[in-house]
């Protein structure tokens, strides 16, 4: 059917504008990262002299390479280890079929709507105890703990829309369950294995709430903790805030927008089917 | 079809496994070994999970019950936190704020996204990565930085004011965060911006699935443009709208990012909400056993409304 | 539909049955920690610093420059000790504190906040008295200061008790007045009573100038309120519901009075209507770029606002009720406390007496502090001068009151969003001044 060329018009316009009022706040703390240290900046204004000051001090001033290190850690423990054992549990539940496997099921959905206040505070307490808090590791077990409910609702879907044919025609010939994971489902899972990836990277990369009460050690801290705590020294100094601000977003960034596809449609596909 | 191909594996390998494999002696037992080795795959998941999920969600149950500051001996009070989360005018306060929240966050974002999705209809048009790419872009950074940028931005002289001067607006501008009436629907706003793009994207690309004929049904009934989106997207985004309302108003009642970096409350707790409360109250205010109560009682509320939202959904399909 | 339902239930009790097993217990400790209040801990008190590496983690709020370099100084006297220093903001700093001292990784030395008392009752924070007397602290630091750092034993009551920590820089909060919009305004010189404030900040209105740079959005405004509290309620009174003494009130008529002279302040439109969305650091920005004639606030900005103008300001204290009456000022110290999990205390005491040594006191100067040890003060020009004037006058004045906040672990809060309020004119004095007592009571008793 033709589209008419208003209506073309008027949806480019449209979708044009919702663009740059979305756009907006990037641009305004890009542009006043860009100012020198120090200079007061109030609202959206194009630097006189940009120069590349601010990141630096941000940088430095506040160790935000520090920062990006604690949460690339974090990430780099989180991303694995939850994709190994939501991908296992998928298995057990969407190809082996447990006995009792539709509760475990119901019991791991659950999961998906616990808000992350619930948990902080025993978290805190419990972890205190056992002398965990203050190490990434607090956070590393707690976020794959958190991220199970979708790990194994996403892989499970995934494994039990492969054919079961190919399934059985492994265990005909003698595979073990391992080996039929390992050999033949696996390797047709990578898009959706790739896609589960980034989603994890993003929540483990944006997570806050639980490295506030986990974490006070400022050299272990994650970056958009890190952020959160910059706020007060350098309110005043809208520059190097800025630049700290953006040197918190860059790798997710990034990552975005190497693998946006994965993001965009993991989030819509995952969110449907939930 | 089925049926001949397996009869060609039954020759080939010369059993009956595939219907009658518990008839074979040893293979029921590895069966069983098979069915039960899956618990051995379940266990780390579930470990997790058990360990840093379900038990401390409990165990907040088991707090809320007490009066404890954190160090010294807790003292039972049974049911009488969650009293307090009715009565307290600050704990309830923030419960009626974060249902406010839901206004914007669910409510604006989801108009917005559905106005956006009427206005580009069911064509595809080309140029809808780079779109969808910016869209998506809020949802994606920390809600930290979008805190902090929106502050920055919310003050006397910031962005928003600086917009609404240049298009002839300096009569409401003001240091938006610190207004008593409408910080919260200042906040509320930064939650629409982040949300309503999803929700567009969301709508889009379920618009884009709805089979054509049904549309030309409505136009042989005379139905006009808008006529059409009521009669037949709307309905058929049915399941996308649930999605929907589920990502936004969750993300509203469970807030915590966004309000403790831009108001923490303020001015005067009309921006708190129960993650901020749970925080200052378990960790400063060493009223664990209250701040407990109240996360329980938002994580009711929260699966309560999406259980809501699933009904109300599943109902008329 | 049945079986998987029964199957979720009995999978629910199960983890429900599990996790009760796990954590069905009272929460809490009957005996917090091992090591009790009482410094014996490394057998015996010793002002000799230990001769093998020892590193000490230090974490603190104020001044990271002063910081690092008092750390330095210190490392530079004893190069056997190092000291790693970890930074932390404010509002986080109490909230983050108090979760580490009580962890094992809890610093050796840690800036001191009241809010942070009860710890001392816990058992967390080493007792200084025997230090106090080996080290002879009592010379070396000015009383009023030494008094704000003691505890009583049930870590709820300041001023009295044993020393938990020892002050290494002293702060101060008092007026500052842009000079040429002074003369703009038609005022001669900064005001000496509560009244001639209050007139001339309605010259400056008149003149059409900011008369108060006001910032409440992250603290409500705190040290304007409390400026007027110090001049018109009762010292005593006022000093005792800081520190948490018995039957202490907040809600007297002096203390309403003072309020209401605030809130008449904002009322007559003698801050920006922008206040409550302005920070507080924002405030001290904005009126350092010229935007107000006053700036209530500590002797932490000095530095920064000298820097922006020059000549152009001044510092004197917070004017008092009438002339000739006690000055009182609201200033607390920056000092630091011991983790009784320290391992290294002897090392750890003496760099808290290090803070009194001529060195620490250059570096106190410089990082824009009233320097513990006055004698050992560099001169100073300008604006410092002033401040150095003005902290004499307090401290002789036996005037140095410490901050509303240390009331209550939850004061803060209260404060916060009460001063809003009464600044937007939306809560009346005494209602303000009963919502405190409330949460004042909630933490003393009676």
């Amino acid at each position: 059917m033709k589209q008419s060329r208003s209506s073309n018009f008027v949806a480019y316009a449209v979708m044009t504008a919702m663009a740059i009022i979305t756009l907006l706040p990037f641009i305004s703390i890009l542009l006043a990262a860009l100012q020198p240290p120090g200079t007061l900046v109030s609202g959206i204004s194009i630097p006189q002299h940009p120069s590349l000051e601010s990141f630096n001090e941000a940088w430095t001033t506040a160790s935000f390479g520090n920062l990006l290190w604690s949460s690339i850690k974090i990430a780099a423990a989180v991303v694995p280890i939850s994709m190994i054992c939501a991908t296992l549990a998928a298995y057990a539940l969407g190809t082996l079929k447990v006995p009792g496997g539709s509760a475990i099921f119901m019991v791991f959905l659950l999961g998906l709507t616990l808000p992350v206040e619930l948990i902080v505070i025993p978290l805190y307490f419990d972890l205190r105890g056992i002398g965990l808090t203050n190490t990434p590791w607090a956070v590393i077990l707690a976020e794959c703990g958190l991220f199970m409910p979708f790990g194994i609702f996403w892989m499970r879907t995934h494994f039990m829309s492969t054919p079961r044919e190919v399934i059985e025609a492994a265990e005909l010939d003698g595979a073990s369950s391992f080996t039929t994971l390992r050999r033949v489902l696996l390797p047709l899972s990578g898009p959706a294995l790739s896609t589960m990836a980034v989603l994890f990277f993003m929540w483990s990369w944006n997570q806050f709430l639980l490295v506030l009460v986990l974490i006070q050690d400022p050299n272990q801290r994650t970056a958009p903790a890190g952020l959160g705590f910059f706020v007060g020294q350098h309110s005043s100094d809208v520059p190097v805030l800025a630049a700290g601000t953006l040197i918190v977003i860059l790798p997710i960034l990034l990552t975005y927008l190497v693998f946006q596809r994965k993001f965009i449609s993991g989030m819509l596909e995952g969110a449907v089917k939930g | 079809m089925a049926a001949n191909s397996t009869n060609v594996v039954r020759e080939r390998s010369g059993d009956t496994s595939v219907r009658g494999s518990s008839d074979r002696p040893g293979a029921s037992r590895r069966v069983r070994r098979a069915r039960w080795i899956g618990y051995a795959y379940l266990a780390p998941a579930g470990t997790l999970y058990l360990l840093f999920v379900l038990v401390p969600g409990i165990h907040t149950v088991w707090l809320s019950l007490f009066r404890w500051d954190g160090v010294t001996v807790g003292k039972w009070v049974g049911l009488t936190n969650y009293r307090e989360v009715a009565e307290n005018p600050l704990l309830r306060g923030a419960m009626v704020h974060a249902l406010v929240l839901i206004t914007f966050f669910a409510g604006f974002s989801i108009i917005v996204g559905l106005l956006m999705a009427a206005i580009l209809g069911r064509h595809r048009r080309s140029g809808m990565t780079f779109y969808r790419v910016v869209f998506f872009l809020p949802q994606i950074v920390p809600m930290v930085a979008v805190g902090i940028t929106w502050r920055w931005m919310y003050t006397e002289n910031g962005a928003v004011n600086q917009i609404l001067r240049a298009i002839g607006l300096d009569s409401i501008t003001q240091a938006w965060l610190g207004s008593f009436t409408l910080a919260l629907p200042a906040v509320g706003l930064i939650g629409t911006w982040a949300l309503s793009g999803l929700c567009f994207v969301l709508f889009l690309s379920g618009a884009q699935k709805i089979d054509n004929s049904l549309y030309e049904a409505a136009r042989m009934d005379g139905a006009g443009a808008v006529r059409e989106f009521f009669a037949v997207t709307l309905p058929a985004l049915r399941g996308e709208i649930a999605v929907a309302l589920t990502i936004t108003v969750v993300a509203a009642l469970a807030s915590f990012d966004i309000v403790y970096v831009t108001t923490n409350g303020s001015p005067g707790n009309t921006t708190t909400v129960p993650g901020l409360l749970v925080y200052r109250l378990a960790f400063t205010g060493g009223q664990v056993g209250v701040a407990s109560a109240l996360a329980v009682t938002l994580t009711v509320l929260i699966i309560g409304i999406v259980v809501l939202i699933q009904r109300l959904t599943r109902e008329t399909t | 539909m049945t079986t998987a339902t029964r199957k979720a239930k009995m999978a629910a009790v199960g983890t429900i049955g599990i996790a009760l097993i796990v954590v069905g217990c009272t929460p809490g400790t009957a005996n917090p920690t091992t090591s009790a209040t009482t410094t014996t801990a490394g057998g015996g008190i010793s002002t000799a610093v230990p001769t093998e590496p020892v590193t000490l983690t230090l974490a603190f709020i104020d001044n990271p420059d002063m910081t690092d370099a008092l750390a330095d100084a210190f490392q530079a006297k004893y190069p056997q000790v190092t000291i790693e220093t970890q930074f932390t903001q404010f509002a986080d700093y109490v909230k983050s504190l108090r979760l580490s001292m009580s962890s094992d990784s809890a610093p050796d030395i840690a800036q001191y906040n009241p809010a942070l008392k009860d710890l001392s009752a816990a058992g967390l924070v080493v007792d200084l008295t025997g230090y106090e007397e080996e080290y002879g602290w009592d010379a070396k630091f000015p009383k009023s200061a030494l008094d704000q750092l003691r505890v009583d034993d049930t870590g709820k009551i300041l001023g009295t008790g044993s020393l938990v920590a020892v002050p290494g820089g002293l702060s101060l909060v008092g007026l500052y007045y842009n000079k040429s919009l002074m003369q703009e305004a038609g005022i001669n010189a900064p005001p000496t009573t509560v009244d001639e404030l209050t007139a001339d900040l309605a010259k400056a209105k008149a003149a059409d100038i900011t008369g108060l740079a006001l910032g409440g959005l992250d603290y409500g405004s705190l040290h304007a309120w409390a400026g007027l509290m110090n001049s018109m309620a009762n010292t005593s009174d006022w000093r005792d519901w800081i520190n948490g003494t018995a039957g202490a009130n907040i809600v007297t008529p002096d203390a309403i009075a003072a309020t209401t002279v605030f809130a008449e302040w904002t009322k007559n439109g003698y801050a920006p209507d922008s206040a409550n969305g302005t920070t507080e650091a924002d405030s001290a920005t904005a009126f350092a770029k010229g935007d107000g004639l006053f700036l209530v606030d500590g002797n932490w900005d000095a530095a920064a606002i000298g820097k922006t103008m020059g000549d152009n300001v001044g510092f004197t204290v917070f004017p008092p009720a009438a002339a000739g009456n006690k000055t009182v000022g609201t200033g607390f110290s920056v000092s630091y406390m011991l983790s009784s999990k320290g391992k290294h205390q002897a090392a750890a005491a003496a760099f808290l007496d290090f803070l009194s040594s001529p060195e620490a006191a250059v570096i106190e100067s410089n990082g824009g502090f009233l320097p513990p040890n006055a004698k050992a003060a560099p001169p100073a020009t300008g604006v410092q001068a002033d401040l150095q004037a003005a902290n004499e006058k307090v401290v002789s004045d036996d005037g140095l009151m410490a901050f509303p906040d240390f009331a209550a672990p939850a004061m803060i809060d209260s404060l916060t969003s009460g001063l809003q309020q009464v600044t937007a004119g939306r809560m009346e004095p005494k209602a303000f001044l009963e919502s405190l007592q409330k949460v004042w009571t909630a933490y003393h008793g009676g």
